[in-house]
């Protein structure tokens, strides 16, 4: 991240509203049966982007970035139209490069093929460099070279501390002699920690998983990224037992005015100014009703996700989360031959990763069929890189 | 054609590509105007050859922050298109560089010239430390000069933003010569401050027209360093000897900076030291400089139209190419560089200062150029 937001080439030509995303889906919308199986395709890539960054060791701001991408290049494309499990390659390959953790092509290419031919039934991953290669050029085309995406994560650590964490505490983790970024430029960076909100360490955890599971949907194409992440907070002070507790004693007696003499002992130890965190969230200067909406599509993502089972169910971060709404888990079937679209019909409204990587390969299917016999009696090139290269020269 | 494609050729023919000025080692840069005003533009075309290795990391980050970075005094990416297998950037034409400036004989600069490029190279900078942003490759021969005087710092291919907390950076970057100590002794946590010292090191070039810290290799740089402002003790850096390559280089005494630039005002001498700073927490910030008494002081600066320019900005018939940052210009400098970090290769120039004619003339204003943006 670099840069003034509201400069921003994100702030000025990405962020987006609904009814572009829904003209984005238009051409997809007509090769699946259920436009709900979308969405549940926006978990699904997510969960491929951050399973394949993962492998690559790339950081969480990187594997994010990754996925904005891939949520951008796809305002410009349809999913039948294009192979998305390159394009997540693709993603991944220049995020980890914007993000400064650059991965080797051959790297990305072999841990690709690895993964997708085994996770996603993709059995035509090109093994061949110049594959990616070009796919990379393609998708930094799509996005019109905007490299530089902001994620919440600043935000929340900006905004909030964990507890008793002092300045000199992140001084010495900051390490090393020399540091050369004056304290000033750090406290515009990385926010002073005068005002910040103290969290407990597992909250702060779940706020930060939260914003990672805001990237399972369309969330950051359509809100700038501080307000996810203020949106993160406020439903981790709802959401985290202990915080939810310590809320709840704040506010019970209505008339507390003054929070100070209602602090908890354990925060009374330090001396400088402590935020509770209602007042906190109303000094914010950004609009509540907007963070409340924001926070009920997170609430919603987190009702399909519920839905979607995953064959890995440990490794996302629901089991992390104590809220209310995480997933029951219990079922996740590992073995990849029992998810078929049977199986899922059985598990009322399920659906499963093999269902999709199904669902994906026939939207492909059809899609080339059509194109083949279009209304027009005229076939039509199908290789829509080829097509763009015969364009563009 | 889908939408994107439409939109892509549109822009595309927007501009139009004249001839090849200069290769580097990722791009390859066209002299070029846009089709409907005639006005003169660089294109950059970024290889990607046959995709073997994809984009080269400095294409990626030069891209990634021109596309953000909008300046008076930082170069304008115009846009962007493709072309078959290419992407074009479309950056501001410019004609000169400091270096070629600084190099040519003929010119005379005045304290308010120097103060002139200073203040633009601060603002700028500022500008990108405001945006944390870090240039790490700051020198003479990237910083561009306009047609209308003004300068823009250019060749974002070793910029990046700060890094997070306890996230290591390389070490490897600035050219030697504009290389900062704490960078010398392999410093992985470091900030704005190592721009500051290239911007030092540019200064007092200006002021003596030849490289002030020119060592042969890192090493060397380090005792060149030692020698011009003396062995840093504990109390002026402390905490330096713990740095991962600290090594001593020799003691060597401090000498006044006086006793080097002779004819420098007061002012200019502070802002100088404050920029060699060896502690780069006490090293002055761009801001701060930009506040310095050194600006405000008589002689007030140049107005940039009015600074000495190279003979062959003044040649409208030969006009020189668009000095890109990704060119290097080694072949036209005697001795070479301080060891560049990037291997690029060398590019023959219409040397400007054979140009023997416009050699006699000491300081030239120029009147014959239309006024700029008109």
């Amino acid at each position: 991240m670099a840069t003034d937001f509201w400069a921003s080439s994100h702030y000025k030509r990405w962020i987006t509203d609904r009814a572009t995303l829904k003209q984005a889906r238009a051409e997809d919308l007509q090769y699946v049966d259920d436009p709900e199986h979308l969405e549940f395709l926006d978990i699904y890539f997510a969960n491929a982007i951050a399973k394949l960054g993962r492998k690559l060791q790339l950081r969480q701001r990187a594997i994010a970035t990754a996925t904005v991408f891939f949520r951008r290049f796809y305002l410009k494309n349809a999913y039948c139209e294009t192979d998305p499990f390159l394009v997540i390659a693709a993603c991944c390959y220049v995020a980890a490069k914007a993000e400064e953790s650059p991965v080797h092509i051959k790297n990305v290419v072999t841990e690709s093929r690895t993964l997708f031919s085994q996770h996603y039934n993709v059995k035509n991953f090109p093994s061949d460099n110049s594959k990616l290669g070009e796919m990379e050029f393609y998708l930094v085309d799509d996005l019109e070279c905007d490299l530089t995406v902001f994620h919440p994560y600043r935000t929340l650590m900006a905004l909030c501390k964990k507890e008793s964490s002092t300045d000199e505490d992140d001084e010495t983790e900051a390490g090393e002699v020399g540091v050369g970024i004056s304290a000033d430029e750090g406290q515009r960076y990385w926010g002073s920690s005068e005002d910040k909100l103290e969290m407990s360490e597992a909250a702060l955890q779940m706020a930060w998983h939260i914003i990672n599971d805001t990237y399972r949907g369309s969330l950051c194409l359509l809100y700038p990224p501080h307000l996810i992440a203020i949106a993160a907070i406020y439903l981790t002070q709802v959401f985290h037992r202990p915080s939810r507790d310590n809320l709840s004693t704040l506010l019970q007696p209505p008339s507390s005015t003054a929070p100070h003499p209602r602090r908890s002992s354990r925060n009374a130890a330090e001396s400088k100014k402590h935020q509770d965190p209602v007042t906190f969230l109303a000094e914010l200067n950004v609009s509540l009703p907007l963070i409340a909406t924001i926070s009920q599509e997170i609430i919603a993502l987190y009702a399909l996700w519920d839905r979607y089972k995953d064959d890995s169910l440990p490794d996302t971060s629901s089991s992390s989360r104590q809220s209310p709404l995480s997933a029951t888990g219990g079922c996740a079937s590992r073995s990849r031959s029992g998810g078929t679209p049977q199986s899922e019909a059985a598990d009322d409204h399920r659906v499963t990763p093999a269902f999709l990587s199904n669902l994906l390969m026939k939207m492909r299917e059809n899609r080339l069929t059509d194109l083949a016999h279009p209304p027009t009696g005229r076939p039509v090139a199908v290789n829509k890189m080829l097509e763009r290269t015969q364009a563009a020269g | 054609m889908d939408a994107v494609e439409r939109a892509n050729v549109e822009r595309q023919k927007r501009w139009v590509k004249d001839q090849k000025v200069g290769e580097g080692t990722y791009a390859v840069v066209y002299r070029g105007r846009e089709a409907s005003t005639g006005r003169k533009v660089a294109i950059k075309k970024i290889k990607v050859g046959q995709f073997k290795d994809g984009l080269d990391m400095s294409a990626v980050r030069e891209v990634k922050y021109l596309r953000e970075l909008k300046h008076q005094n930082v170069i304008e990416l115009l846009d962007v298109f493709s072309s078959k297998t290419n992407l074009n950037l479309v950056l501001e034409f410019l004609d000169s560089d400091l270096e070629m400036i600084i190099k040519d004989r003929s010119l005379v600069f005045l304290p308010a010239d120097i103060k002139s490029w200073m203040a633009m190279t601060f603002r700028g900078l500022e500008f990108c430390h405001r945006n944390f942003v870090l240039h790490r490759d700051l020198k003479p021969n990237n910083l561009l000069i306009a047609s209308d005087g003004q300068l823009k710092i250019a060749d974002f291919g070793l910029a990046r933003d700060f890094a997070d907390p306890g996230y290591k950076m390389t070490c490897q970057v600035i050219t030697r010569w504009y290389r900062p100590p704490e960078l010398l002794f392999g410093c992985r946590y470091y900030g704005t401050a190592v721009d500051i010292w290239s911007v030092g090191c540019i200064f007092a070039e200006l002021m003596l027209r030849t490289p002030y810290l020119a060592g042969e290799s890192d090493m060397d740089q380090l005792k060149t360093i030692f020698r011009a402002l003396g062995t840093p003790t504990e109390q002026d850096w402390p905490g330096h000897t713990k740095l991962p390559d600290y090594i001593t280089v020799g003691q060597f005494p401090k000498t006044p900076l006086r006793d080097l630039f002779t004819a420098a005002s007061p002012d200019a001498l502070n802002l100088l030291s404050k920029c060699l700073i060896y502690e780069p927490r006490r090293r002055i910030s761009a801001k701060d400089a930009l506040h310095h008494q050194y600006f405000f002081a008589q002689p007030h600066p140049s107005y940039p139209s009015k600074l000495p320019k190279c003979a062959t900005q003044l040649a409208t018939a030969q006009p020189l190419e668009e000095v890109d940052a990704n060119v290097d210009m080694e072949s036209t400098v005697a001795g070479g560089k301080g060891g560049p970090i990037k291997a690029r290769p060398k590019r023959k120039l219409n040397s400007p200062y054979d140009d023997s004619k416009s050699r006699s003339i000491a300081r030239r204003l120029d009147f014959t150029q239309p006024i700029p943006g008109s």
